[in-house]
């Protein structure tokens, strides 16, 4: 078989999760890293693949795919050596669907409400968006809560997606050790996703990234 | 081993209904029938069977929603498809109908639609719509098991969510909801995502191919939307022809284009639209 191509940015949330899906999945990828400050995205042959031109975007023997969500699914379907990552059963199922659209929907949207427009605008942050990411959060804390991983008791490709997001969340100094739930949540998820240090230093460089932009801003006003 | 086990359990029925009751329906012939389906997609088959043969109504499930609600919209095109039965009960978000201490007990984060079905209480529209068809759904057609054409399908319910219906969001809500004045720029930003529909939609009369999919339940519900609210999608003629499609084909479409249209009004009533 050969290698999927993965064109992936180590800062993006949506692409490090779809990578602790492979990972998991033990997957020979073929890993292709856009500078997407350089406009690498925007390229003719890349527009031409997805014409959103966004990460990550596989490219599975001739088969393209992008979104995320859909990546982590569709790896899981196709490859996965049972269906533990994305469960068969409609129930089960339905619970690891409803906990990847909270992070797109709820978590991820709000994170961007507040960061991105200091991050890419040089707005002021908004204590408004600030505390309806902190409501996100609990909400999350919450849904943890007697529950070892965000959908069952053992991880799905929803915690690999939230994983993504939760990190670069704590990166960006906002405080998540007040929610117990989700603390030892996400240690959980270090401990036991193959490849989770590769989510580390990309949610790392986005919060130094992120850092001197919220300083730049502050320092202005 | 499953398919042993739901065929002995088959057998245990059909031996213990069918000799001891005559009142029933069932027959030698549903005997064979039900020995049949085990040997296919098991648990689902063996539910809707037991359900056909014994007379029992399909289930009912609570739907709290609200009917201008695109995402609400988007479900009940679903369970129409579907052909469940949904016991609604409406919610009015301006009065705050969500945050009573019961729904808060079914759902935490306060939001429609919200299904419960037995002991799943689920929100989010799109993994509702999903699970109807995974649940209830007779077939596969409305989202296909095959990993690569439910990955088309997944995708396009993503950039629904995350990219169109969010991009409408980013340029009604502000002068809906807040107030504020309307933003040329977040237009734009919108027919930039209803272009990439069209070219998604360009060849095929639905967006996963020759079949209507969950996909198209919560595009037309969001699109719909939008014509309503005065966005013209004319100049897009992939999508106005699959718009025209879905009204013609889709069960239960007159309920989300009256839902679309109470959204439209207030739309167009702060956007300056007459």
């Amino acid at each position: 078989m050969a290698p999927i191509d993965f064109y992936h940015a180590p800062f993006s949330p949506a692409s490090r999760g779809a990578l602790l899906t492979a990972r998991q999945l033990e997957l020979d990828l073929n890993i292709k890293v856009l500078d997407l400050f350089k406009g690498e995205q925007l390229k003719p042959e890349f527009v031409a693949l997805n014409p959103e031109h966004t990460v990550p975007t596989i490219v599975d023997d001739g088969y393209v795919l992008w979104e995320s969500r859909a990546v982590c699914t569709y790896l899981a379907a196709q490859y996965g050596k049972g269906d533990w990552l994305y469960p068969h059963e409609p129930k089960q199922r339905a619970r690891v669907d409803r906990a990847l659209m909270f992070d797109m929907g709820t978590l991820s949207c709000r994170f961007d409400k507040y960061v991105m427009p200091v991050v890419f605008q040089g707005q002021k942050p908004d204590p408004e968006a600030l505390k309806s990411l902190q409501e996100a959060l609990r909400l999350l804390d919450n849904f943890l809560g007697g529950c070892k991983y965000c959908a069952a008791l053992h991880i799905t490709v929803a915690d690999h997606r939230l994983a993504a997001t939760v990190e670069t969340i704590k990166h960006c100094k906002i405080n998540i050790a007040r929610y117990a739930n989700l603390k030892a949540w996400l240690q959980r998820c270090k401990e036991n996703m193959p490849g989770y240090h590769e989510n580390e230093v990309g949610a790392k460089l986005f919060g130094e990234f992120a850092a001197a932009r919220f300083k730049e801003v502050s320092s202005k006003n | 081993m499953i398919e042993y086990r739901y065929i002995k359990f088959c057998y245990f029925l059909a031996k213990k209904f069918v000799l001891d009751d005559e009142n029933l329906l069932a027959t030698p012939f549903s005997v064979a029938r039900c020995v049949l389906l085990c040997l296919s997609d098991c648990k689902r088959s063996l539910s809707v069977f037991i359900r056909s043969v014994f007379c029992m109504s399909e289930p009912t499930m609570d739907f709290y929603h609200t009917p201008i609600s695109a995402p609400s919209r988007a479900v009940q095109l679903t369970a129409a498809a579907v052909g469940v039965k949904l016991n609604i009960k409406v919610l009015d978000l301006l009065k705050g109908e969500q945050n009573t201490p019961e729904f808060l007990a079914i759902n935490p984060q306060h939001c429609v639609p919200t299904l419960v079905d037995g002991d799943l209480k689920l929100w989010e529209s799109r993994a509702i719509c999903a699970y109807l068809v995974n649940q209830h759904g007779k077939d596969d057609s409305l989202y296909p098991k095959e990993p690569k054409t439910r990955a088309i399908v997944d995708r396009a319910l993503y950039f629904d969510m995350g990219t169109l219906y969010k991009r409408f969001g980013d340029y009604v809500y502000p002068p809906m909801f807040k107030g504020a004045p309307v933003d040329p720029g977040m237009l734009t930003s919108l027919m930039e995502a209803l272009g990439w529909l069209d070219g998604y939609l360009a060849g095929r009369d639905y967006i996963a191919g020759s079949s209507i999919t969950i996909a198209d339940h919560s595009l037309v519900a969001s699109v719909s939307t939008f014509v309503a609210s005065g966005v013209d999608v004319s100049g897009h003629a992939n999508v106005s022809a699959w718009l025209g499609r879905c009204k013609k084909t889709m069960p239960g479409y007159d309920l989300n284009e009256q839902g679309a249209k109470g959204f439209g009004d207030m739309a167009k009533e702060k956007l300056g639209i007459k």
